[in-house]
């Protein structure tokens, strides 16, 4: 038995889409529970401050992981861009930071390869 | 500050009785339509900043396999911009669910602790009343909404004030993202040119924002080189969970010290 290629292609662009559409709203409800969590729960009692602490490093272990590559990606004008671009941070708003970003990556890349 | 069993009391009690009692508390009654206007005045210029995020993001998200009406459906579903970057980044064709869910969650596990928070300054409002109003809690609404309180005296959010920042910030992240969507396209492969680090840049931005010394945020640096390594170790994506999960561990095991 053989398949008609288009249909197969067709049938397997529709699962995509409709995954995309179920992950955001799974990203939504996941999103909306962790605006409501900490409400509901102290309406009664209070976080262990511990946990509190622990919680509070989680967005910015997950932001890292997210640029490891980016830093470790052994491209040595991308490296020196992102230097370029943690100075910039610390010293600008994200506008100006943002545009120093793109412009010494392009400029780094065209140079250095 | 109010005690939440005599606000329950008061609730019940004369209206006229209430009002004074409050009165005494907060500076002034609050008229509705001016506090949503000073809600709106107070985040123009944040949604301003809004906007290069946004648009960022909408390209991003196009270049990943996003159709352009998947953006603003996104972002106005989950309204939460560092979970919505990072998603973008894990983001394949079909996506992976799961591993994008676990990741929403914990980049936006700030929520929960934002969320108890902001308890105290909602004693005045039923839990009917509050839900809805959560949904719009991002950071720069939820800032807004207690430094208000903090600078008017009172335990009692301004809720007209707080939906007039919600809407500002809301309509604006929404509507650019899509923007970006829209036009992302036209610019062509943003890699080449060097828009790719623009990404690492909002990121390193936003990480900038919520650093609080070396002292508490060493855990990133645990993130960061273990995602590092198994990034070069591993394929897919696995280096972000499990770069996430050994600053989570790290701080656990050592964050008594």
């Amino acid at each position: 038995m053989t398949f008609d290629q288009p249909l197969m292609a067709s049938i397997e662009q529709l699962f995509t889409q409709h995954m995309a559409v179920l992950t955001i709203i799974a990203m939504g409800l996941t999103t909306y529970l962790t605006r409501i969590i900490g409400y509901l729960a102290l309406r009664k009692r209070r976080l262990n401050p511990r946990v509190e602490r622990v919680m509070e490093v989680v967005p910015g272990c997950v932001l890292i992981a997210v640029i490891a590559p980016v830093i470790f990606s052994g491209r040595f004008s991308d490296m020196l861009a992102v230097a370029i671009t943690l100075l910039a941070t610390l010293r600008l708003s994200l506008l100006p930071t943002v545009i120093i970003a793109i412009v010494s990556t392009g400029l780094l890349r065209y140079w250095l390869g | 500050m109010t005690d939440p069993s005599s606000n329950d009391v008061h609730l019940i009690a004369a209206d006229s009785a209430e009002q004074t009692i409050t009165d005494s508390i907060d500076d002034t009654p609050l008229n509705q339509r001016s506090e949503l206007l000073r809600g709106v005045t107070t985040a123009l210029p944040m949604t301003l900043g809004f906007i290069p995020f946004a648009l960022v993001l909408g390209a991003q998200a196009v270049q990943q396999g996003f159709t352009v009406l998947q953006v603003p459906l996104m972002t106005g579903v989950n309204f939460a911009g560092g979970s919505e970057f990072t998603a973008i980044s894990l983001w394949t064709s079909p996506p992976h669910l799961l591993l994008i869910v676990a990741m929403t969650f914990l980049v936006n596990s700030r929520h929960i602790i934002m969320g108890a928070a902001l308890v105290p300054f909602m004693r005045h409002l039923s839990k009917k009343q509050s839900l809805p109003l959560l949904f719009f809690m991002c950071d720069e609404a939820w800032a807004m909404g207690i430094t208000d309180c903090q600078k008017r005296n009172t335990m009692r959010l301004s809720v007209p004030f707080y939906l007039g920042v919600a809407a500002c910030l809301y309509s604006s992240w929404v509507i650019f993202t899509g923007i970006g969507a829209a036009v992302g396209p036209l610019i062509g492969d943003v890699e080449q040119y060097g828009f790719d680090m623009a990404f690492t840049a909002v990121f390193l931005v936003l990480l900038k924002g919520m650093w609080r010394g070396v002292s508490r945020c060493w855990p990133w640096l645990v993130s960061l080189v273990v995602a590092g390594v198994l990034y070069h170790l591993l394929p897919g994506a696995w280096y972000v969970a499990g770069g996430t999960l050994a600053g989570i561990i790290a701080a656990l095991i050592w964050g008594k010290h």
